[in-house]
């Protein structure tokens, strides 16, 4: 629309862009402190990605952009969803248990297991949705405390459940049925190269993301309420209601985070499944400004990262963790620089009010007296 | 202000966030290097694959570790070697097998049972590659994997026997890091050792973590509640079969003036001064004994395959004797080994329920 | 140029007479012009009122000579000697305090304690403050006690002690900000005397107001500014409000004037025995009663926090805890929620219209759709049209005045005046029965706060229900056609804006004088 819109867009690109360079600075930084060889980290991190590197890549990525997206709907509300890491990994569990008994034929079973994974992530977070809009309790002291419950009911759950594989010392639950799995697809030669057709589910969930906050009635009002409470009470919108409602939504899509794993990879929950995802979900929901295309964006950089630096230590000898810093690093920078750029949008926007306002125009005397 | 406050508190959590998933670093890594420059070449390359800790764990990585820089001394390889991070995707476990079969490392190692998957996956990929992971027997028949495990029962059975022989009090304590299978076989073992000793024995059993929390191999302070706590409760020997977190488990019994057995290597020798004279024995899980063997008949032309099997028989577990705590009670402690290895004993591998 | 008005003797007065002189002051912000070339003399021992309307620079200026935000460009000079202000610890050093808006006080200290804190240093903290606080009390006519908790003064005497404070840390020139604005007119009649107390002891008091009848009676000079730079300094005798006003906006402008009525006998709000219990036992709300016909507009007048923001919100069903009949055009609502009593035709002007009225951080179309989410055109079938919003909100620019780009525009970009606009705008788009008005011109400049009273006289005229709330009498009996009293959560006294003084209003409002 008008010049000072523009401005801002580039501003935008330009101020990720430059908090990029800010991060890797400063990694860098580190890197030459610590007397690694900066030159060959750079250059193993940023190599091209092999086939099968593309595919980890766009894998992983699919795993941490439904976490970032349930954090991301509690953010816009200015709810702390920290319960993310234990709504995914009980939802996960469900989800194993109810696919591996195999009660429908085919598709019908996943179907099955993903609403399963659905309702239980959402029970989950709903009992901290319900506690903060009845009892006034912190969500994010009682999502804290709720992940350590499922960690346990978890772990109990999957003694009572496991089936052994000989020779094993892993413990899981029963493998999914072949017919159950979602299939993966190749994008390249050779092994490793199958990316989880769970992807597709993922960029469905992006999409009604945006149409239901963006579009929707329910949207409104849920980003009123994020952004005040007070103008939403005002306004009609029943804030408890809209909490209960968001945590539920929320722990709705940290159930479908271990899915894509467990439906395309794992086939079974055990005690080697992935952890932590809630967590990382919570660094891209900041690093995607809760925005679907940014919280994409996010889990690619995510993804990339990880996947890249992993051969750091066997080929360059530089312990991985780098790659933990940078990413740290890379969410402070990008906060710090788009808190930056907000501020100077409003300040470019008063100053186009002001230009308009400068404008001699005495409407005072057409006023009704 | 309350945007601030608010942008403070998004600032936070990002933190936490980043620091919970993932910065585990135990920094020095690269130590194995570039073999010996003494005399003996080599063209083998070997690769090792740590479980979480890696060298420097003062556990089974750090065994491993060991059982590869003397082969590699020994027998001039080359090595390198890359640690697993917590709560790591199941394709970076795979990734890093991968990466050390592309780039002409043969043989692999992975240390721990969280490879099992992963080696499925990528030793069909390279049927070339000679692979071992050790605490896994579930890859048995795959034709280019070698499955080093040990008996820890039998082991346990022997210092859970010391510990029925020592106490006082008839009453003694088994604490594991983190309640897994292979866990478990510490546990059954060590039960059934102090109950061959004295039917009525009382043994409290405790874990400090549940899967997939495996915090309880590194957290000497829950260690060493969890045991001052069974000190408390008139146990007077307490088993730590928990990687890390044994050195808290050590405190509280120097502190209560009672004893403590140690797991995996002779820890009598690792420990800090002030807590050496609490271990009254360790059981010793010698993976640096099965790597070692393993590289020795790499060198030797052959890759071994299938399951080995580290038992008592060919001292692949055991006790440790040093600070002569247990040197009144060897001959019966050896009486016991035998009769294990006569098979006329069998030691259960699964706590009864 | 507007009405001329009689400017004061342009014969520059001896320098050592002035306490402050201000040359040629300019500060800017990124595309605004905050101040530009303001010129300003202020004399020992008077009161120099400084007026203009929100936005016009009063602010920042005082910020520049408060050593809050330096100056661009322009020269300061303090008792004749030039001074570099860079924070307000230097301009206190120079003899400069100032008494803010918003109270800085601890509630839960004395006194004594409020006075020293921070200024340890000049007398300690013991017996020697306390005698000097009594000291300064006594000379000034402050009267205050120093071992009170100030949890337990009134609003003036808290203004009193922010005054102690100044004067404490060695003031000679003091920045009073809207200082009348949370006063009653009693009140304001005790600061003004206060104040002459402070220009016989030869202090300097630069006065900062809206309210212009106040700034004629009490100011020796008055300095209007308008769009960032000094426009005049006048002297009161010479000029009436209306021309200062007229100085102040550039042009003439309305006033609240009541218009032949338009009451009807038709009922379209009854409000019955409500009322709000608190948990610390008196009721918030005392059993209140009322109903305003079609075409009316009953002001509710009262000291604030005497209820007044409860009882718009338990009409709105904000309050969970309420009790009693709510009856819209005879629909019951007390079991309603506050989305079905908007839908029901309540259109809602809130107080706070940063806290209630508005997204800050969305763009004004957004907030075209706030509190009429579920009603066209801007959201059909639960589905919002972006499009429709956007020209609605074009269309509430154009007719009701916004001064702004676009709907694209952040509504935390807008000045307060048009925000308000835009606020009235929607709200009377929903085609309410009821107006709900809540401080509907507090902290607008007097061209946005013409064209509201614009609206509400057009809102009665065209036979809707308002429920006025304000604290600016004038405004109060300028536009209603009943004047309720609320003291303490109940209703006191209802008067006849047709023949009301402030006066009277004033003394209802405290309970002085009982009356109706």
């Amino acid at each position: 629309m008008t010049n000072a819109r523009v401005l801002k867009l580039v501003l935008g690109v330009a101020s990720a862009l430059l908090a990029l360079v800010a991060a890797f600075a400063i990694t860098s930084l580190v890197l030459i402190i610590a007397g690694d060889p900066v030159g060959e980290v750079w250059k193993t991190i940023l190599r091209f990605p092999e086939p099968r590197n593309r595919a980890n890549i766009i894998n992983n990525a699919t795993v941490l952009y439904l976490s970032g997206l349930a954090v991301a709907v509690g953010f816009r509300m200015n709810l702390f969803n920290i319960g993310v890491d234990g709504q995914y990994r009980i939802a996960a569990f469900t989800a194993a248990v109810v696919a591996g008994e195999g009660w429908l034929p085919g598709y019908l079973n996943t179907a099955l297991a993903v609403l399963a994974a659905i309702l239980v992530g959402a029970a989950w977070a709903g009992i901290a949705g319900i506690l903060r809009a009845t009892r006034g309790v912190s969500e994010v002291i009682s999502t804290i405390m709720l992940n350590f419950i499922a960690t346990s009911i978890v772990a109990y759950l999957l003694r009572e459940v496991a089936v052994r594989e000989k020779g094993s010392n892993n413990i899981g639950t029963k493998i999914i049925p072949e017919g159950s799995r979602i299939p993966s697809f190749s994008i390249g030669d050779g092994p490793g190269t199958e990316v989880y057709g769970f992807v597709f589910i993922a960029i469905l969930a992006g999409f009604l993301f945006w149409f239901v906050l963006n579009r929707t009635r329910f949207g409104f009002d849920l980003r009123a309420t994020g952004q005040s409470q007070t103008a939403a009470v005002a306004s009609g919108i029943s804030v408890k209601r809209m909490t209960v409602i968001a945590m539920l939504i929320s722990g709705g899509i940290a159930g479908l985070v271990g899915l894509p794993i467990l439906f395309g990879d794992a086939y079974s929950y055990g005690s080697t499944f992935q952890s932590g995802l809630g967590f990382a979900g919570i660094a891209i929901a900041l690093l995607g400004r809760n925005n679907p295309i940014g919280i994409a964006l996010g889990a690619l950089l995510f993804a990339f990262l990880d996947e890249q630096s992993n051969p750091l230590q066997i080929l360059v000898g530089v312990a991985p963790e780098i790659v933990a810093i940078t990413q740290g690093v890379i969410v402070l920078t990008v906060v710090i620089s788009y808190e930056l750029v907000r501020r100077y949008g409003v300040r470019l926007e008063q100053r186009e009010v002001a230009r308009a306002l400068a404008r001699p125009t005495d409407k005072t005397e057409e006023v009704p007296a | 202000m309350r945007r601030t406050t608010k942008f403070a508190a998004l600032l936070t959590v990002g933190i936490l966030a980043l620091t919970a998933c993932g910065s585990d670093s135990d920094g020095g890594s690269d130590a194995a290097g570039d073999g010996g420059s003494a005399a003996p070449k080599s063209d083998v390359k070997v690769g090792m694959a740590y479980d979480v800790g890696g060298r420097g764990d003062q556990s089974f990585n750090d065994s491993a570790a060991a059982g590869m820089d003397k082969a590699t001394k020994e027998f001039g390889m080359t090595s390198e070697e890359s640690e697993a991070e917590d709560g790591e995707a199941e394709n970076a476990r795979e990734e890093r097998l991968r990466t050390f079969a592309e780039n002409g490392f043969d043989p692999v190692i992975a240390v721990g049972f969280a490879y099992a998957a992963a080696l499925t996956k990528v030793a069909a990929e390279y049927p070339d590659v000679h692979f071992a992971i050790i605490d896994d027997a579930s890859l048995a028949d795959v034709k280019n994997v070698a499955s080093l495990v040990f008996a820890e029962e039998q082991g346990s059975f022997l210092v859970g026997a010391a510990a029925a022989l020592k106490t006082k009090t008839d009453h003694i304590g088994y604490i594991g890091g983190v309640e897994t299978p292979l866990l478990q076989k510490f546990e059954a073992g060590y039960v059934a050792g102090a109950q061959a000793v004295n039917a009525d024995i009382k043994v409290d059993t405790t874990y400090l973590s549940q899967p997939p929390d495996f915090s309880g191999f590194g957290d000497p302070a829950k260690g060493k509640t969890t045991a001052q706590g069974m000190y408390d409760a008139g146990a007077d020997i307490v088993y730590a079969a928990a990687g890390g977190s044994g050195a808290g488990v050590f405190e509280a019994a120097a502190e209560s003036k009672t004893k403590a057995i140690g797991v995996d290597s002779d820890q009598y020798k690792t420990a800090d001064a002030s807590v050496k004279d609490v271990i009254l024995t360790s059981m010793l899980k010698n993976v640096d004994v099965a790597v070692y063997q393993y590289l020795k008949s790499v060198d030797g032309g052959t890759f071994p395959a299938g399951v080995t099997t580290y038992d008592l028989k060919v001292d692949g577990v055991g006790y440790s004797t040093s600070g002569g705590f247990v040197d009144d009670i060897t001959s019966k402690l050896d009486d016991y080994k035998q009769q294990i290895i006569d098979g006329k004993i069998t030691v259960p591998t699964e706590p009864a329920k | 140029m507007p009405t001329p008005a009689t400017p004061i003797a342009e014969t520059a007065p001896a320098e050592t007479e002035l306490a402050v002189r201000l040359r040629g002051i300019g500060k800017r912000f990124p595309g605004v012009i905050a101040n530009d070339d303001i010129n300003i003399d202020v004399r020992r021992g008077t009161i120099h009122a400084i007026v203009g309307e929100n936005g016009a620079g009063k602010s920042t200026l005082m910020k520049i000579l408060y050593g809050v935000q330096p100056p661009d460009s322009g020269t300061i000079e303090i008792g004749g000697a030039p001074v570099a202000l860079h924070s307000p610890a230097d301009a206190i050093k120079a003899g400069v305090g100032m008494v803010f808006q918003h109270f800085m006080l601890a509630d839960n200290l004395t006194v004594l304690e409020n006075v020293v804190l921070g200024a340890e240093r000049r007398h300690g903290i013991g017996a020697k403050a306390r005698a000097e606080i009594t000291r300064l009390s006594d000379a000034y006519g402050l009267g205050i006690e120093p071992d009170r908790l100030v949890e337990d003064l009134g609003v003036g005497a808290r203004q009193r002690v922010e005054i102690l404070k100044v004067l404490y840390r060695g003031a000679r020139v003091i920045i009073l900000d809207e200082p009348t604005a949370v006063l009653v007119p009693q009140e304001v009649d005790e600061l003004f005397g206060n104040l002459r107390e402070l220009k016989a002891e030869g202090l300097s008091v630069i006065f900062i107001s809206h309210k212009l009848d106040e700034v004629l009676s009490v100011a020796d000079e008055i300095t209007v500014i308008r769009r960032g730079t000094t426009v005049r300094t006048v002297e009161p005798a010479g000029i009436t409000a209306r021309q200062l006003a007229e100085l102040m906006v550039g042009s003439e402008l309305p006033s609240p004037s009541t218009e032949t009525s338009t009451v009807t006998d038709h009922v379209l709000l009854r409000v019955e025995h409500l009322s709000l219990p608190s948990p610390e036992g008196r009721p918030v709300l005392d059993d209140i009663s009322f109903a305003i016909h079609r075409g009316e507009v009953l002001g509710i007048a009262g000291v604030e926090g005497n209820g007044q923001a409860e009882l718009v919100e338990s009409i709105m069903g904000m309050r969970a805890t309420s009790t009693g009949l709510v009856e819209l055009d005879g629909v019951d609502l007390s079991d309603r929620s506050v989305h079905e009593r908007r839908e029901g035709g309540i259109g809602y002007i809130p107080e706070d219209r940063h806290r209630h009225g508005l997204l800050l951080d969305s763009p004004l179309w957004e907030n075209r759709i706030l509190g009429h989410q579920s009603r066209p055109p801007s959201v059909n079938h639960g589905l919002i049209d972006k499009r429709a919003a956007r020209a609605d909100t074009a269309r509430i620019i154009e007719q009701y005045d916004v001064r702004t780009p676009g709907p694209d525009v952040l509504a935390r970009a807008l000045s307060g005046g048009n925000q308000q606009k835009l606020i009235v705008g929607r709200e009377m788009s929903g085609d309410p029965v009821l107006l709900i008005a809540s401080h509907p011109t507090r902290g607008v400049d007097v061209g946005a706060q013409a064209a509201i009273w614009g609206h509400i006289k057009d809102a009665r005229r065209n036979g809707l229900a308002v429920l006025l709330i304000s604290a600016d009498l004038d405004e109060l009996i300028g536009l209603s056609d009943r004047i309720e009293v609320i003291l303490r959560g109940g209703f006191v006294g209802s008067f006849d804006p047709e023949d009301v003084t402030p006066q009277q209003l004033g003394s209802a409002m405290t309970g002085a004088g009982e009356q109706a």
